[in-house]
This record gives C-alpha cells, structure tokens and sequence, in this order.
C-alpha cells in the first residue's frame, strides 16, 4: 500500500500540472518557415555532410506532394507549417564534456523535472547505485551525454544522431531510413526533412548493454516543433533496453512534434523499448495549448529469433497520434506491445500498433489499456497481419478501455488480416466504466472517491506497468493518478 | 458512393474501391472497369426457392423487377419468401421495402439465387414497429462469377425484437451489409452470419449498429470456413452513442482458414461515448484444432470425415441460434453439402 499512499500524496500536493514551467535560455532560432533554405541552414548549422543534406532535401520535395492524413479519429485546427520553427539550440558552450560544463539553468530544469540524471551519486563515487546512461535532449541539440566511456568499453555506442552522422557515417547510411522510408507517410517526410537531433544507439554483436539507456525529451522553445530522430541497431545476439520520458512546458500555441524512431534487431538480438509520455495535454476545458504528438515508431525484427517490445504510458498530449510496430521478418522472431494510454480533459488520442508477420513461427502480443475521463476521446487502432509465408505465425490481442464519465469516448479499431492457413490470431476486447460495486466497496472500506478510482485504475492497467523498468513503473504509476485528477465526482 | 448510383450511371469510377475505409477489402472499383449493359428481365421458369415450402407467400424480384413490398399488419404473423434472382450478365438494382407495425411478426427468408457474370445490388428497408417481431434468414447463392451487393437498413422500435442470420457461399465479389438504428427501450437485437467458401470466392458479411438509446441489446454471432484461395471478409461496427447507457452489445466473429492461400480479414469496432455500457468484441482466425483431430482419427473416424464433423460443428453454434425449425433443416442441408461436397 506504500506505492497507494505514495501516490495519494502526491496527487494532494498537485493543483495544475506540474512541470508548466518555461526555462529561459537565449534561443538560436531558424528563421520561421519552411522551406529548402530552412532545411540547408539545419544541416549547415549541424555541419552535416553533403550526403546528408541531400538526403534531407530529397525528403522535403517527397514532403511537398504529400496530403496530410485525415483517417485518426481526432480533431483540430490546419496546422500551419509555415507559422513555425524548425530549429532551435539552447547555446552552449562547445562541446561540453561534463555536467558542470553545462548551463545551470537547463540543470535546474531537469532538477525540476526530477530527472535521475544521477550524477551525483556517481560522481561521489556511490557504489552500487543504478547506471543509467542518459543522452538528455534539450529542445533539439543533445547538450549532454554520459556513461560515454562505460558504454565505450564494451562497444556500445550511444550518441546523439548528429554525432553519429560525424563519426559513425557508415553506420548512419547503412541503416537510417530502412525501418521507416523518407516517404512513409506525410510526419515521418517531414521529420526526415528537417530533423534536429536524437539518440542513436548501435549494440555491437553478443553485447549485453551493462545499464539501460534513457534519453529525456523536453520541449522548451515557444512555437519550436521537435523533430527527433532515433535509431538504434542491436547486431546478432545483443540486448538492449532504452527508456523514453518527456515533460512539456505550459503554453498556448500548439506545438508539433513529429519524431520517429527506427529500429532494427539482427540475430537472436533484442531491444526493450519503454516510453512515459507526460506532455502538455492542453487546457482542460477549452483543449487549448496542448502537444500535438505525430510519431513514427516502427522495429524491424530482421533475424531469427530476434525481438522487441513496445512499452508505452501515454498521458500527455493534446492529441496522439502514434503506432509504434513490429515488421516480423526474421523466422521465429516475436514482438510485443504494451500500452497504457489515458486522455483526460480535452486530449484526443489515436494510439495502437502494427504486428506484420512475414516470417515463420513468429509471434506477437499487444495488450492495450485505454482509460478515457471527461471530454476527452480515446482510440485503439491496431492491426494484425499474416502473409502467405508467415506459417504457424501466432497473435494474442487484447484491449481493454474503461470510460470514467458521461461525456469521453473509446473506441477500438482492429485491423485482422490472415493470408494462410495456419496463423492462428485472436482478438479480444472490452469496454466498460469503473464498475459501481468496487468502488462501493473500496469506498466502504474507507477510501476516498479519488483514492478508489486510483486503486482500482491502477488494478486495471497492472498488466502493462509490469511491463516497466523499475524506475519507471514508479513514474508512471504516479503519473496515472495525476491525469486522471478530478475526473470523478 | 452508392452502387445503386453508379450502376444506374454506369459510371465505373464511382464505384467504392479499396481506397474507402469500408470497402477496402471489397474492391469493386479495381475489379470493375465498365458497368455491364442494364440487365433484360428473367424469363423462363425459375424453378424452385430454397424456402419455398416454408413460407406462406413467394416474392420474386428478377433482375431488380418485382413486387417490393411487404406489409404485416399489427397483430399480424406471416412467413414470406423473398427470391432475389439474377440471370445473365448484366447489371441490375432493385429496392425492396418491409414495413411490420406494432405487435406484428415476420419471418423472412431472402435468398440470393444467381447464374451468370451480373451485377447486382438490393437496397432493403425494414421498419420494425414497437413490439413487433422479424427473423430474417439471407442464404446468398451467388454464381462464382457474379458481383453482387445487398444493403439493409433495419429501423427499430423500442420493445421490437429482430432476428437475422446471413449465410453464404460467397461470389466473384459480394457484400452482404446490414445497417440497424437501435434505439434501446428494450428493443432485442440478434446479427448472425456464416460463410463457407471455396475456390476463388469472396465474401463481405458488414455491419454496423448504432445504439441510440438508453437499454438496447445487441449480440452477434458471425462464422466463416474458408478454403482454396477464398477470402472471408468480417466488418462489424458497434455504436453506442452519448446517453445510450445501459447499452449491452457484443460480437462475436471466428473463422477457420482451411488452405494455405485463403485470406480472412476483419474489423470488429466499437464506438462509444458512453460510458454505462458493456460492450465486448472477440476475433479468432486459425486452423482446425490438432488434438481434436488427432482425437477423432484415433477413435477410428477417417480424416476427411473428421475434418468435416469438426467443421459442421463450429458452423452449427450459429445454426442453433436459428429461431425456425423449417429453416434450420434447410440451412443445415446447405452446410453439409459445401463442407462435404
């Protein structure tokens, strides 16, 4: 019951959201627009090579034909490209190489933030304490990275993208833009075109990565869309896991975020991919100022008996837009699907995944939980495909969706498509709202409203926390209790 | 856009195709480059319906012309067979509207009997009064070569109760649609389906519920068997719209996929912005259980033989659900005669 209390108390101690705060950093702005100059001034800025450049403005041209889609189950105003940054770098000192080195006012934001950084147990020499590494995004430019040696020794390489596109070029061409084409679809164009940064992770062959990798993501300048590029690459036989967690300042212009993240698992190998979304939602009654989240997350399992897993807690966000899949290519490779995903006020989320069996005996497990409280609208879209080849491929679905109050929506959207005989798929799903008789009795046994809708939430998602590292099973449990605040009564 | 327009058009661009959200897998538009010439009406004798001996009275519509109304008065109870046939190759609409007052009772049987490379589409319109009954049977005989498209929208009262079950052996391309507008007030709410496919056929079984008001009830049940290179396609959409609590719908839909190149795709949705509600969807797509089989081979039983008892079986949980004796006899001669012909 500590983790209960825990969470109560925190919920107390809360009135708004929390990390609305705006750190001021003098900005190092493209000019606001796009167009190919915006794009050449990113890559000069970033001193990318020409192949990179080309590759980026081949992108943008894809970008200008494409339609935005339309099919998501969400709402809201055109956005204007045009009215927007697609640059923008707190400006640092060069090169810095240790925390001290950075400005203490970003430090203070993650302090806000409670970022576990870490650092301080680490520098004073703290034995046994968690390594994390944590390649800490600010705005667009990675302003730090740590455990760089650690890692280093075993071979990992962890990095930020633009680091990897200086020294590790042959790496960054041979896999960038395989899982996830230049013209997937009309975000993923985009963010190929005019990408800031990210993280880039390569596992070199039999590697178990020694701690796990987090990368932390905050949007910070006022009207600066993020445009983040991850990709990590474990090699035959390596493991890795990575967490991703964001916070988001208050404001009132929407912002855009359109990142994607590539992943690509050899041989035996196997990424763990975790994700706690917490950005602005937006304002409660009026939907105004929130995040808009369109993100291309996709894994190719392109070795046998390799295997990933999608864990995400999606509670921020004006509205989300987001599909993180699994292309089973390799025989017996497997994929799994964790989600939490929970709107609240005015949020509208498209949320699911894609399991695509290409190879024999492959196997995939999506377990989804939607929790949908005020106005609020939350979809699951999933889909689940067999091709001819892909014998004995072998699918679980289940998703559930709980409705708290009269006026939010849910919706479950599945996609099942079975092209051989011996697949064997199946889907279950619910919808129901907070049932009356256990709240009763939580409540009887002397719990406060709020206290047995937390409860019997956090009963309900259980299945996916589980799913969690450690550290952000805590996170997320907390958060869960934070969006939901007030959704009762 | 509507198939009726576009044969009456015959514009083929205005066919739905793959690129609409439901139609994408029935694919008319890529299937059909030039609307056949208007089908000449049907002579010659017809032979027999399926249901024929069922019913107090036979519709016939031919080539989409035909007496297309039925009426039953309250109080009223009536057996009607309703033979929607199709000759030739060309292209042909019919409309056929059903009206049951209060406290009157239909049973139903529609059969789609077909020859030749036609296009067909039947928009149905059902308006059900309050307390009154309808058990409607679909058995769908398509020709392997025709197009066929059948469209229902059923218009519940509060208190009716309606009953439908859809069985075909599929076409070259066919969708059976079903549309309810389910108001609640304890209106009942039963949408099964079954499709047995071989060769290169195709079948569409779509519906889509819309729960409106408070207190309504919607099960559904859909089966399909596909083999060869057949593909079974399920879409079936519940709505239960704001206010709608109490709202208790479920669905149900499994298929069995016999052969290494037969495809079934499925979409089973729910909607819903209410929140007193429960609602529950379950999909299950795979081959016939191993042990089983192995269990009824070593009883003696021979393969083929098993295979088919297993098949009969799985299919036979939506024939039980049939409320009419008469009917289910005959739909069970249809299934042994796809499942072991």
């Amino acid at each position: 019951m500590a983790a209960v209390k825990q969470t109560v108390e925190h919920v107390a101690s809360l009135e708004k959201y929390k990390h609305g705060f705006v750190t001021d950093i003098e900005q190092d702005f493209a000019p606001k627009g796009l167009n190919a100059d915006i794009v050449r001034f990113i890559s000069a800025k970033k001193d990318e090579p020409q192949w990179m450049l080309d590759w980026r403005l081949d992108a943008f041209e894809r970008w200008l034909a494409m339609d935005e889609p339309d099919w998501a189950k969400v709402s809201f105003p055109k956005i204007d490209y045009q009215d927007s940054y697609y640059y923008a770098a707190p400006k640092t000192k060069t090169g810095p190489l240790s925390l001290d080195e950075v400005d203490p006012d970003i430090l203070e934001t993650y302090k806000k933030l409670g970022i576990p950084l870490r650092e301080q147990e680490v520098l004073a020499g703290v034995v046994g304490s968690p390594k994390y590494a944590v390649d800490a995004v600010f705005d667009s430019v990675s302003v730090v990275t740590t455990f760089k040696k650690e890692l280093a020794q075993v071979g990992v390489i962890f990095c930020s993208m633009s680091e990897a596109i200086r020294e590790h070029p042959e790496l960054v061409k041979r896999y960038l833009g395989t899982v996830v084409p230049v013209s997937d679809n009309y975000f993923a164009c985009l963010n190929a075109a005019v990408f800031s940064d990210g993280s880039f992770v390569y596992v070199p062959p039999g590697v178990r990565c020694p701690m796990e990798l987090s990368t932390y993501f905050r949007i910070n300048a006022e009207n600066s869309g993020q445009f983040e590029r991850t990709l990590i690459i474990a090699d035959k036989g390596a493991y890795v896991s990575y967490l991703e967690g964001c916070t988001a300042p208050m404001r009132d212009e929407n912002q855009l975020h359109a990142a994607v993240v590539e992943l690509i698992v050899l041989d035996d190998a196997e990424i763990k991919y975790s994700t706690v979304q917490n950005w602005y939602p937006g304002d409660p009654v009026t939907g105004k100022g929130g995040i808009y989240n369109f993100v291309t997350k996709r894994a190719d399992c392109r070795g046998d008996r390799s295997k990933v897993s999608w864990t995400q807690v999606e509670t921020g966000s004006s509205i989300t837009w987001k599909y993180p899949s699994c292309i089973l290519r390799g025989n017996e490779s497997s994929g799994e699907f964790y989600s939490i995903a929970i709107t609240n006020g005015r949020q509208q989320a498209d949320t699911g995944t894609k399991m695509i069996h290409l190879g024999t005996n492959t196997r995939s497990r999506i377990i989804s939980k939607g929790i949908s409280a005020g106005r609020s609208s939350n979809t699951y879209r999933g889909l689940v495909s067999a091709h001819p080849k892909a014998k004995g491929a072998r699918n679980f679905t289940q998703c559930d969706s709980l409705l708290i109050g009269k006026h939010c929506a849910a919706h479950t959207v599945p996609y099942i498509e079975a092209r051989n005989g011996q697949a064997k798929f199946e889907h279950e799903a619910t919808t129901t709202r907070l049932s009356d008789d256990q709240l009763f009795y939580a409540m009887q046994r002397g719990l406060s409203q709020e206290e047995a809708v937390q409860l019997l939430v956090n009963g309900f998602v259980k299945e996916v926390l589980q799913e969690l590292p450690m550290e952000f099973a805590v996170e997320a449990q907390k958060l869960v209790a934070i969006s939901l605040e007030g959704s009762v009564g | 856009m509507s198939v009726a327009a576009a044969i009456k058009s015959r514009d083929a661009a205005t066919l739905p195709g793959k690129r609409d959200e439901d139609w994408r897998w029935t694919d008319l538009r890529g299937l059909i480059r030039a609307v056949p010439e208007p089908s000449a009406p049907v002579t010659g004798d017809l032979g027999a319906g399926p249901f024929d001996a069922l019913a107090d009275e036979v519709i016939v519509v031919g080539n989409g012309v035909g007496a297309a109304h039925i009426d039953v008065l309250p109080g009223q109870t009536l057996a009607v067979a309703l033979r929607i046939v199709s000759r030739g190759d060309g292209a042909h609409a019919a409309r056929v509207s059903v009206s049951v007052e209060a406290g009157g009772s239909l049973i139903l049987f529609e059969s789609y009997e077909g020859e030749g490379a036609y296009l067909s589409q039947t928009g149905l319109i059902f308006n059900v009064g309050g307390g009154a009954t309808v058990e409607r049977i679909v058995l769908a005989a398509d020709s392997a070569d025709g197009v066929t498209v059948s469209q229902a929208e059923i218009d519940l009262a509060p208190n009716a109760a309606y009953a439908q079950t859809t069985l075909t052996s599929g076409a070259r391309r066919q969708r059976l649609q079903t549309t309810v507008n389910h108001p609640g007030g304890h209106a009942a709410l039963r949408l099964d389906g079954v499709y047995l496919l071989a060769d290169k056929r195709h079948a569409d079984l779509t519906t889509v519920v819309t729960h409106g008001g408070v207190d309504g009830v919607t099960t559904q049940l859909t089966k399909g068997v596909v083999r060869d290179q057949a593909r079974g396609v399920f879409q079936g959409k519940i709505i239960v719209a704001e206010g709608a609590d109490q709202t208790d719908a479920r669905m149900g839909h499994h298929a069995l996929v016999l052969s290494d190149r037969a495809e079934v795709d499925a979409k089973p949705e729910l909607e819903i912005y209410a929140d007193d509600v429960a609602c529950a969807h379950g999909n299950t797509v795979g081959a016939l259980d191993g042990d089983a089989l192995f269990y009824a081979r070593q009883r003696g039983i021979p393969e083929l033989e098993a295979r088919a008892m297993l098949t009969e079986a799985f299919i036979g949980q939506v024939v039980d659900r049939m409320e009419h004796e008469g009917a289910r006899h005959v739909i069970r001669a249809w299934a042994t005669e796809r499942l072991r012909g």
